[in-house]
């Protein structure tokens, strides 16, 4: 779980010495460190990024299994924090259109920066709903039939000091 | 030509968000897709929009982008011959 | 399985699925040349409607006119609701979703895809997962994506707008055209028993549906189709390739996902099976195309099937930003 300035994994907090997105830096800089890529992310998908590279850190992926994971993110925002910054390179008299900004103004690129990162081939599906309860329906439904893995949780951002991001890793058997 | 080099290796660093780097980092003719510093589609889009933001060039057609995004120089030489601002 | 028991669609080219069919039928295109509409922006080709049209408003008619027939109790706690759509009304996906629900008298907070473009077709199968489940007994899917500045600056500054009407599949193809629509589409837990009103039979059922992602980039498909291929392998489970009516693919026009769809397409050994492909007719339609395509293929393949032939499938598959792929397979 993480918030603007608290972070807990597996009920233990951690530690940290920055709040916002800049401890979502710190976060990258422990938890992942090789991957430039996290830099060209909004911070929705830094957060989920974090959020998940923490929880699967010990649990690595291999081929056969890869496209036999799901991974299902929601909020309630959607995308609205990069959709603001996007809607700053088109504004009147400054009409510039970022297209590293645009590919961002949808919420389900986190689950595919995430899909990326651990070469996971099975689904990723992103939904909005008003609280975090209502994706419980939405993930027993995906249980059938079964994924063999499940990374599910709420991730909402709606600036680079609001945000919250709740994850969970469900082992099918 | 030199200035606008170091110039134009600024502005890539902050427009493609590569934090942890500084001008003198990026070499002046190394390829910038593919190896060196493996910029990708989406970079090379990027690129495009900087040179109209902060040079007026309008590239017409984005196939064009393959040799001018070679390296920083040959970047550098077509803004020199082409740059309204 | 799950069973579609109403359609409708809302488009330039006209009000309703019949009418809509029927212009396809007939060659008509709703892509035009627009030079103005939308400011700072280069002139487009895209089907637009000849007003801007209010988000909510076009959702509650396209559920109206789906649900005409009377089949689903849209105010019972055994329906959900269900919209897919990239950017709502105006950037908020949530609110306008609860517009309509509420509209309806619906008790249950809706649940809003947004999925980039496979959004209609995930939101398919969401329905289908949660009838199967038992939670609900009808889901009232509808999509619906309004063009504005937003959207069309963005795939400007992709390059990847063809100022022509697209050409999916052709050499020179330049990319895609944007459009915009409102389509709707109920399924039921339960099979119905009679025909509409029409005597028509507007019956298919939901068989099958899979979401995979190319684990390769975010805004660009997997050159071997990895993903597409992978739920078209899953939806195929259980079928004979020669039961495949047609395949309702994406056919964007830009370089890379009509490449990404052939090569995913002949993998899944489908490349005797007829593409249906609508982008000409109506642009890409966002987060309405993976329902609005699905109604007119369905619609294509029950015209052409005779009476005594079982086994009719017909296959909708999308790609979108994100690296989702996404297909469903439906039985006519």
């Amino acid at each position: 779980m993480i918030t603007p300035t608290s972070v807990v994994l597996d009920g233990q907090p951690i530690t940290v010495t920055q709040t916002g997105d800049k401890m979502l830096v710190e976060l990258y800089r422990r938890f992942v460190g090789d991957y430039p890529k996290f830099f060209k992310m909004d911070t929705l998908c830094r957060l989920g990024f974090v959020a998940a590279e923490m929880l699967l850190k010990d649990h690595t992926t291999n081929d056969e299994r890869s496209s036999d994971w799901t991974i299902i993110m929601a909020n309630r925002s959607a995308s609205i924090k990069n959709d603001t910054d996007y809607l700053a390179t088109i504004s009147e008299g400054h009409y510039y259109p970022s297209p590293a900004l645009f590919v961002y103004t949808l919420p389900n690129i986190v689950t595919g920066e995430i899909a990326i990162r651990h070469h996971i081939q099975g689904e990723t599906s992103f939904y909005v709903l008003d609280k975090p309860e209502q994706l419980e329906p939405i993930i027993r439904s995906t249980l059938h039939p079964q994924p063999s893995t499940l990374l599910a949780g709420w991730c909402e951002c709606r600036t680079t000091n609001d945000f919250y991001a709740k994850l969970q890793l469900i082992w099918n058997n | 030509m030199e200035q606008l080099i170091e110039q134009l290796k600024s502005q890539i660093i902050e427009a493609l968000n590569f934090e942890d780097m500084t001008p003198a980092d990026i070499d002046t003719d190394a390829p910038l897709f593919g190896e060196g510093l493996g910029l990708d589609s989406i970079d090379a889009l990027e690129l495009i929009m900087l040179m109209d933001r902060e040079y007026g060039i309008k590239l017409a057609d984005p196939k064009q982008g393959k040799t001018i995004f070679q390296s920083v120089r040959t970047m550098a030489e077509y803004i020199q011959a082409h740059r309204s601002k | 399985m799950v069973f579609c028991i109403g359609h409708s669609i809302i488009s330039p080219l006209g009000e309703g699925s019949k009418a809509n069919f029927a212009a396809v039928q007939a060659g008509r295109s709703g892509l035009k040349r627009y030079d103005h509409r939308f400011a700072d922006v280069e002139p487009i080709c895209a089907s637009l409607f000849d007003q801007p049209q209010a988000f909510v408003p076009m959702c509650i008619r396209s559920v109206e006119l789906a649900t005409a027939g009377g089949a689903c109790p849209l105010d019972s706690h055994d329906t959900i609701f269900i919209l897919s759509t990239t950017k709502g009304d105006n950037l908020d996906l949530w609110t306008p979703a609860v517009g309509v629900a509420s509209y309806f008298a619906n008790p249950n907070p809706p649940i809003v895809v947004s999925n980039a473009c496979t959004s209609g077709v995930c939101a398919q199968i969401t329905a289908q997962r949660l009838l199967e489940s038992g939670m609900y007994k009808h889901a009232v899917v509808v999509g619906c994506d309004l063009q504005s500045r937003f959207i069309v600056s963005g795939f400007q500054a992709f390059k990847a707008l063809s100022p022509e009407p697209c050409l999916p599949f052709s050499e020179e193809r330049q990319g895609l055209n944007l459009g915009e629509a409102a389509a709707t589409v109920v399924y039921s837990i339960e099979q119905p028993t009679t025909n509409d009103q029409q005597g028509q039979d507007w019956t298919w059922s939901l068989e099958s549906g899979a979401i995979h992602n190319d684990a390769t980039h975010i805004s660009a498909p997997s050159r071997t189709g990895d993903g597409a291929f992978l739920c078209l392998r899953d939806v195929m489970q259980g079928v004979q390739h020669d039961a495949i009516r047609l395949i309702g693919v994406h056919g964007t026009a830009t370089l890379y996902n009509d490449d990404m769809e052939r090569a995913a397409i002949h993998r899944a050994g489908l490349d005797s099976v007829p593409m249906c492909v609508l982008k000409p007719f109506f642009g890409h339609t966002m987060g309405a195309a993976g329902i609005l395509e699905t109604i007119l293929c369905v619609m294509q393949a029950q015209q052409d099937k005779t009476e005594n032939e079982q086994q009719v499938h017909v296959i909708k598959m999308l790609s979108g930003f994100g690296g989702v792929n996404a297909a469903i397979r439906l039985r006519v």
